[in-house]
Parts: structure tokens; C-alpha cells; sequence
């Protein structure tokens, strides 16, 4: 796309999408919001980028396998949390012995997996839109 | 009272017009540029409700990226939708949606209330979850600590269950497109 309107707005608007997902990530506990609205929104700040730009300048700021990493990062990470748990001595995914506190474990335990599911749902979107952007139909059906 | 009453009238009203645009439209673009102003004004339903998580969820989710994944998606179909002429199988159709919604009128005669303290759904575990929202988990949104701690599992699977389908659908359409990108990379030089 070719609009210069559009490719400035969007430099100038990308930033601050991500900064409100993250407001969105990590005041879940206080306010509406949490992991899987938050990894909707920064997922949509990368693909506005990439309908604006191009897919292929979208993947310089974040590459695939960065994306995959990612993507299983997120996953990974709440099960890791549970067994955290799990070593300490306490029921899987109950986070009493995170913190010192049973209160300060709580909120510890709730950020790290809230974190996770915000990197699986941000990364399994662009990852969507990648495969779906490049997708070649024609060729696919050739094979 | 019936400030509400005309707030839920307008977007019922709202949202059953832009359904009877979705069925009669045939162009795929504006149906799913419709989808999303549906699921916009379903999200204003929820905030009317009080449900302010599930509101944000169906604005971002239903509104948000599905539009845009089914826009992605929108170019390997045609542009416009067939027109069919009227035939028996859509007698059928007509005969089960209306037995079906007959069936869920019907049953939610049944339903108690919306926001009545006697309701089942606040009398067994609402009381604990809220108090120990408060009390052992220390957090004031009720839905995150119910979310993250109280249904910890639950939400285990929900991460799981998109981490899959995320990796399904790279299994099915990403394997080509590596050697594509870099072919057509070369082909372009």
C-alpha cells in the first residue's frame, strides 16, 4: 500500500497499541482486561503493520522463528509455573508458595500465567495472519 | 429502569437488523465487515450487562482480529457469493431454525432473572470466589482470580487448546511458504 497517510499514522500509532496492551496485560488484576484480550491487541498493532508495510517488512521486526519461539514460550510457561508449584510442595497451579506470602504468591503466580497465555494468544494471531498473508493457493494445489 | 429497558431495546434491534443484513448481502466483504459491527454491538450488550471482561474480550476477539484474519482469509474466495434458488433443502433449513428457537424460547421461560440475588448461579461458589478474591487472593477483579487461580486448569486448557490450533493451522499453510518467500525473493531479483 502506497498511502503515505496511512504509513505515518500507523508509525505513530504502533507504539502506542502495544503500550495499551501491556496496561491491559498487567492491570488485569485491577481492572478489566487480562492475558487473552492483552495478546489480541499487540497482535493487532503487528498486523496493522503488516497490511500497511508489507508482510515481509513485518517479518524483520518479528521474525518466525522468534514467533514460534514465542508461541510455545507462552504455553510452556504456565505449565512451568504449575510444576514451580508442584516442586515446592503445593497442588499443581495453586500459587501459594510462589511468593513469601500466601497473597504476594497469588499475585506473582496469576502474573507469570496471565504473561503466558498474552505471548501464546499474541503469537498463534500474527503466526495466523503470516500463514494466511503468504499462503500460496495456486502452488499448494500444483504439489 | 427503563433508561436499560431502552438501551437493551435499541441494541436488540441493532443487532437483529445487521443479522437480516448479513443473511440478505451477498458480497463476502460486507459480510464479514457486518460480522464485526455485530459482535461490536454484542460487546455493547455485554457492557450493558455489567460484564465488562467479556465485553473487552468480544470487542478485541470477535470485532477485532477475526475481522482482520477473516479479511486475510478473504482472498482465496471469490468475491461474491452464488445465488441459489429457492429449493427443498431450504425448507430444511427453515423447519430446524425455527424448531430450535422455538425449543430455546421455550426454555428460557425456565430461566430465572437476570441480576437477582436468589438466583442458583449466587448461591453456592459466587459467595467464596468473592470473598476469597479478596481475602486469600488479594485482588480486586473477581474474574481474573477466578480465571488465573480459582480455574487454573481451565485456563491451562484454553492456552493449550489455541496453541494447537495455532500450530494445526502453521502445519497445514506455513510449510510452503518458506521456500516460496525465498523463491519468489529470487525470481524478484
Amino acid at each position: 500500500m502506497d498511502n503515505i497517510i496511512l504509513k505515518v499514522c500507523t508509525k505513530v500509532l504502533f507504539t502506542p497499541i502495544i503500550l495499551f496492551g501491556l496496561y491491559v496485560q498487567f492491570h488485569g488484576d485491577f481492572g478489566p482486561g487480562g492475558g487473552f484480550q492483552a495478546g489480541v491487541i499487540v497482535a493487532a498493532a503487528f498486523i496493522l503493520y503488516a497490511i500497511v508495510f508489507s508482510v515481509e517488512d513485518c517479518k524483520l521486526i518479528m521474525p518466525p522463528k522468534l514467533n514460534f519461539f514465542l508461541l510455545a514460550l507462552g504455553a510452556f510457561l504456565y505449565g512451568f509455573v504449575g510444576i514451580v508449584g508442584l516442586i515446592l510442595g503445593d497442588p499443581y497451579l495453586s500459587y501459594d508458595v510462589l511468593g513469601s506470602t500466601k497473597e504476594s504468591g497469588q499475585h506473582i503466580g496469576i502474573l507469570l500465567v496471565e504473561f503466558g497465555v498474552g505471548l501464546t494468544v499474541c503469537n498463534v494471531m500474527i503466526s495466523l495472519f503470516y500463514s494466511f498473508a503468504n499462503f500460496n493457493f495456486r502452488r499448494k494445489n500444483n504439489d | 429502569m427503563i433508561g436499560e429497558i431502552i438501551i437493551n431495546a435499541f441494541l436488540v434491534t441493532l443487532m437483529l437488523t445487521i443479522a437480516i443484513f448479513i443473511i440478505n448481502t451477498r458480497k463476502v466483504i460486507s459480510t464479514i465487515l457486518l460480522t464485526g459491527t455485530y459482535s461490536l454491538v454484542a460487546a455493547l450488550m455485554f457492557v450493558s450487562l455489567d460484564a465488562v471482561d467479556v465485553a473487552f474480550t468480544e470487542a478485541s476477539v470477535g470485532a477485532g482480529i477475526s475481522t482482520i484474519l477473516f479479511l486475510a482469509a478473504l482472498s482465496y474466495l471469490p468475491k461474491e457469493e452464488k445465488k441459489e434458488k429457492f429449493n427443498v433443502k431450504h425448507i430444511y433449513a427453515i423447519c430446524t431454525c425455527t424448531i430450535v428457537a422455538g425449543l430455546l424460547i421455550w426454555a428460557s421461560y425456565d430461566l430465572p432473572l437476570v441480576g437477582q440475588l436468589e438466583n442458583p448461579v449466587h448461591q453456592n461458589l459466587a459467595q467464596d470466589f468473592i470473598e476469597g478474591s479478596r481475602n486469600h487472593i488479594g485482588i480486586p477483579n473477581v474474574v481474573t482470580s477466578i480465571l488465573a487461580s480459582y480455574r487454573g486448569y481451565d485456563t491451562f486448557g484454553e492456552t493449550v487448546v489455541i496453541y494447537t490450533a495455532g500450530i494445526a493451522v502453521l502445519v497445514l499453510l506455513y510449510d510452503g511458504v518458506s521456500k516460496t518467500s525465498k523463491n519468489n525473493k529470487g525470481k524478484n531479483k
